[in-house]
């Protein structure tokens, strides 16, 4: 069974990959094992059938795992390549809530009563999710995307030290941000 | 319905893909040599991409002190290898390698391991310069992504599928470019900055010597250069299905249709590059959030209407 | 034979050269760069592109030691000339692309350093630090380190002021150390009020398209410049005049020189910094038509055989919106504080940003184009690059003003903020009021 094949190097893939982000003593080494990790993770998603899932898993987390190599190496000093670093930190804590979460969610797996499968699958899975996201779900997917948003937002209010008086004048009449870089816009 | 490609066309797309590249390369420099008078002929201009490459084949490899060689190079790899895998979507006439449910969030997923791809190229070598030039890709890429996704999607919205050859299907008679413009000019924008080229080409930039290509010579630096050419030529070649009907006109075959209409669009982008500078993100970025993301979101705003009113 | 042999002498027909242009060799480096245009022969933007080095000018008695290490960063097959005076240029050329095709490499300009920095001190050192932590290192080079250190400071004390400690530290506490020889980066506040990692990083003098001679050691994090100083520029050769201001300076000195010899000299210069500016703003192909003008005025070509080109290249340049777009608010130096500095020529007059001082360049190009055949003896001493000081050279003006521009500037505005005003180092380094 080719599928079975593919099943279980992505598994071991994913697993290898994950603990790698421990073993390894670089931080970009240890992105990218992550990613490597979640990768396999959607490769997997794909193999289940839900292609657009699984696609996604792998854009989003690209871009993401990209996007942190940068802000850990520059926030968090250790350029990687010289200096190797552990990336273990609180290690019995780290290691009791692991062993829990775990034994949490084994459990939960093992004993849950999984119901039997009713009707078939749809012909084409994404257009089902996509249907059963913005029909039943559409008030929950709207309620996440506002709450989300907002948090963003706020996120953001909170961190910047410049606000828009800053910016734009105590009047907010500049015609140009004075901005430490400008911008190709001006606002 | 297009009709799955026989399995060695799966071995055929990347040498297809290749001498693509190297036309586009040879036209690119043909172009380039007439700003020098009494340089060197057009023949001469035409294969210096092929002589470049084969110099690069035969040269020494580089390696700098306390390189991460192993992140490096995964990521030089990955830029041809992204290139290839997101141009086995594109349909050539009725027959594509592949032609996912997903195709188009597939080409969009394969585009982004650039990303990871040109960090890590920077990052290998373990110098600045070359750093800069991998943290410069990552600017551009949040700068060209989100407009450039909801290009992608508009195409997928006009057509209600993320299949390409339902997308190529919806544009019999009328081709997507007609009434999505400004999804394809923001399509054309973001199809040099995802190859990190041209206007586009920053992260590679003369002002850091080169930037993620600073260090690298020999195989891997024709991995990274002609890598590059390599996704110019996936994202051109993806521009047809998506706006321009595909293999869709009269006479000749769909492939060939295909052909000239990819042909077309690198020329087109080809001879624009040397009317502009390269843009630097920290302009280009408030222009991509602030002009071109609410002018796809209108567009996407109109193609729906249009599309709840068939 | 076969393939092996075909290779080399099929791909040696254009080798990209690198070109590395030691104080005071204005006319060397032009003649280089004039041969290699019209051979089609490519610019390498750094070693690693390159299959040729070209060093123009002389060494003098102490050779540079950055030059070893930039030899070693080519990759073979690979060779070496010296362009010592400009006629030499041809022949140079000829030279290199025969070694190329024979696959020879030509002797090593000298014999590499050895690679334990610790014992270089003082003026030696920095010059070590200079080339060598420029953005070109090489195994062998011995702690030639860039991304996150300062270079071989870790064996003096004296330079611990940047958050650096030697020693191996608590890796936790994530502080900088030596680890392979090679220290590690230090924190600084940055432009934004966060605290984030900082190295440091030479600039120059092997970087495409700056000012010959100079190095800079910048502070970097991410890619904002965070602080810059300068290292004394090397000596150049003694007794040889600056080469854009020769003009003024041989009329200063009581030689009959005629306007338009100035006139035409001006013209180039400022072609010069606009093909310069124009390539470390990415715009090929005007920058090669700048340059390629540049070399047919420095040729004698006729006033009215040239002046429909210049006028071509300087109406598209500056009706260009993009580049406009992309220059304007970058390194703004209004009139009065540029006075206030001393500032005199171009940079004065321009009154503003990058791309003010462009079209102030621009314009004096057109306006010089016009006074190429005046025959009046030359009176004043307003170079290209402003008031003829003997006691302090316009480009040393324009440094003291442009350095205080470049903290908080992203690198490549930094770059562009440094080309507009484009100092001409052997102005500094020779002996221009001698």
């Amino acid at each position: 069974m080719p599928e079975n094949t593919v099943f279980w190097v992505l598994a071991a893939l994913a697993v290898g990959g994950g603990v790698m982000v421990f073993r390894f003593d670089s931080m970009a080494r240890a992105t990218y094992a992550l990613l490597l990790s979640l990768l396999c993770v959607g490769g997997m998603v794909i193999l289940l059938g839900l292609d657009y899932l699984g696609v996604v898993i792998v854009l989003m987390m690209t871009i993401e795992m990209a996007i942190m190599a940068v802000f850990m190496v520059m926030y968090m000093m250790n350029p990687a390549g010289l200096m190797p670093m552990s990336m273990q930190h609180n290690k019995k804590g780290a290691a009791v809530v692991c062993t829990g979460v775990f034994l949490l969610m084994a459990s939960g797996i093992v004993l849950a009563p999984w119901p039997p499968r009713a009707g078939t699958a749809d012909d084409d899975p994404t257009k089902a999710l996509g249907e059963s996201l913005m029909g039943p779900q559409m008030l929950t997917m709207m309620t996440l995307g506002f709450a989300l948003f907002a948090t963003i937002v706020a996120t953001v209010l909170l961190a910047t030290h410049r606000g828009r008086y800053d910016r734009l004048g105590d009047d907010l009449r500049a015609r140009r941000a004075d901005d430490p870089v400008p911008g190709g816009v001006g606002r | 319905m297009p009709e799955a490609a026989p399995l060695w066309a799966a071995l055929v797309l990347p040498v297809a893909l290749c001498l693509a590249a190297v036309a586009a390369a040879a036209f690119d420099a043909v172009l380039g040599g007439d700003a020098r008078r009494g340089g060197p002929g057009v023949l001469a201009a035409a294969t210096a991409p092929v002589r470049e490459g084969l110099r690069l084949l035969a040269q020494q490899r580089r390696t700098t002190p306390s390189a991460d060689v192993a992140l490096g190079r995964i990521g030089l790899g990955l830029v041809p290898v992204a290139a290839v895998l997101a141009a086995a979507v594109v349909p050539w006439g009725g027959v594509s390698v592949a032609d996912p449910v997903v195709g188009i969030v597939w080409f969009n997923a394969m585009e982004v391991l650039a990303w990871a791809a040109v960090w890590l190229a920077g990052w290998g070598p373990n110098s600045a310069l070359s750093l800069i030039g991998g943290y410069r890709f990552l600017a551009q890429g949040l700068a060209y992504e989100l407009p450039h996704m909801l290009a992608l999607t508009i195409a997928g919205l006009g057509a209600e599928s993320l299949r390409v050859s339902e997308v190529v299907g919806a544009q019999q008679g009328l081709w997507f470019v007609v009434w999505m413009p400004a999804a394809f000019a923001v399509y054309l924008l973001s199809a040099p900055a995802m190859s990190f080229w041209g206007p586009f080409g920053h992260p590679l930039g003369r002002d850091v010597a080169g930037g993620a290509a600073a260090e690298y010579s020999g195989v891997d630096r024709l991995l990274l250069l002609g890598g590059r050419w390599l996704l110019l030529v996936a994202t051109a070649a993806f521009s047809v299905p998506l706006f321009l009907g595909g293999g869709q006109g009269p006479l000749l075959p769909g492939w060939a249709w295909t052909l000239l209409k990819t042909a077309a669009v690198l020329a087109a982008l080809i001879v624009v590059r040397r009317m502009l500078p390269v843009l630097r993100m920290e302009r280009y970025m408030e222009f991509a959030w602030m002009v071109l993301v609410p002018l796809a979101l209108l567009q996407a705003l109109f193609v729906a209407i249009v599309v709840l009113n068939r | 034979m076969g393939l092996i042999g075909v290779l080399p002498r099929m791909t040696a027909r254009r080798p990209p050269v690198l070109l590395v242009t030691l104080p005071g060799a204005t006319r060397e480096r032009l003649a280089v760069e004039a041969e290699l245009r019209h051979r089609g022969w490519p610019s390498a933007a750094g070693p690693a592109a390159a299959a040729g080095l070209v060093v123009a000018g002389e060494q003098g008695d102490v050779q540079p030691p950055w030059l070893a290490d930039v030899w070693k960063g080519v990759p073979r097959p690979k060779a070496y000339v010296s362009v010592r005076q400009a006629d030499d240029a041809p022949r140079a050329l000829d030279v290199l692309g025969r070694l190329l095709a024979t696959g020879r490499q030509g002797d090593a300009p000298w014999p590499p350093s050895t690679g334990s920095p610790g014992g270089t001190r003082g003026r030696e050192r920095q010059d070590r630090e200079d080339g060598g932590h420029g953005p070109y290192r090489h195994p062998e080079a011995g702690g030639h380190q860039a991304r996150h250190d300062q270079g071989d400071h870790m064996d003096h004390p004296g330079r611990q002021d940047h958050g650096e400690r030697p020693g191996r530290q608590d890796h936790g506490g994530h502080r900088g150390g030596v680890v392979a020889g090679l220290p590690m980066a230090g924190r600084a506040d940055d432009r934004d009020g966060l605290r984030l990692d900082r190295l440091h990083l030479p600039l120059g003098p092997v970087l495409p398209d700056w000012p010959a001679g100079l190095v800079l050691e910048v502070a970097l994090q991410g890619d904002v410049v965070q602080s810059v100083t300068e290292h004394p520029p090397a000596a150049g050769v003694p007794g040889r005049c600056p080469f854009w201001s020769e003009p003024w300076l041989r009329a200063a000195a009581g030689e009959a020189v005629t306007r338009g010899t100035a006139e035409r000299r001006r013209c180039a210069s400022h072609l010069d910094s606009v093909g310069r500016l124009l390539a470390v703003a990415g715009w090929p192909r005007p920058a090669a038509e700048a340059r390629r003008l540049r070399d047919r005025l420095l040729h004698g070509a006729a006033t009215d055989e040239l002046a429909p080109g210049v006028l071509r290249l300087t109406r598209r340049v500056a009706g260009s919106r993009t580049l406009r777009w992309l220059t304007v608010a970058l390194g703004e130096l209004p009139a009065g504080r540029a006075g206030e500095l001393g500032v005199t020529g171009p940079a004065l007059a321009a009154d503003g940003d990058v791309h003010a001082r462009l079209c102030v360049w621009l314009a004096e190009i057109e306006r010089s184009l016009h006074g190429m055949d005046d025959t009046r003896a030359v009176t004043g001493g307003d170079g290209p690059r402003g008031r003829l000081d003997p006691d302090r050279p316009p480009s040393r003006v324009l440094l003291d003003a442009l350095l205080p521009l470049l903290p908080g500037a992203e690198f490549a505005c930094a770059r562009l903020i440094l080309a507009s005003f484009d100092p001409d180092l052997d102005e500094l380094v020779g002996t221009g009021h001698a």
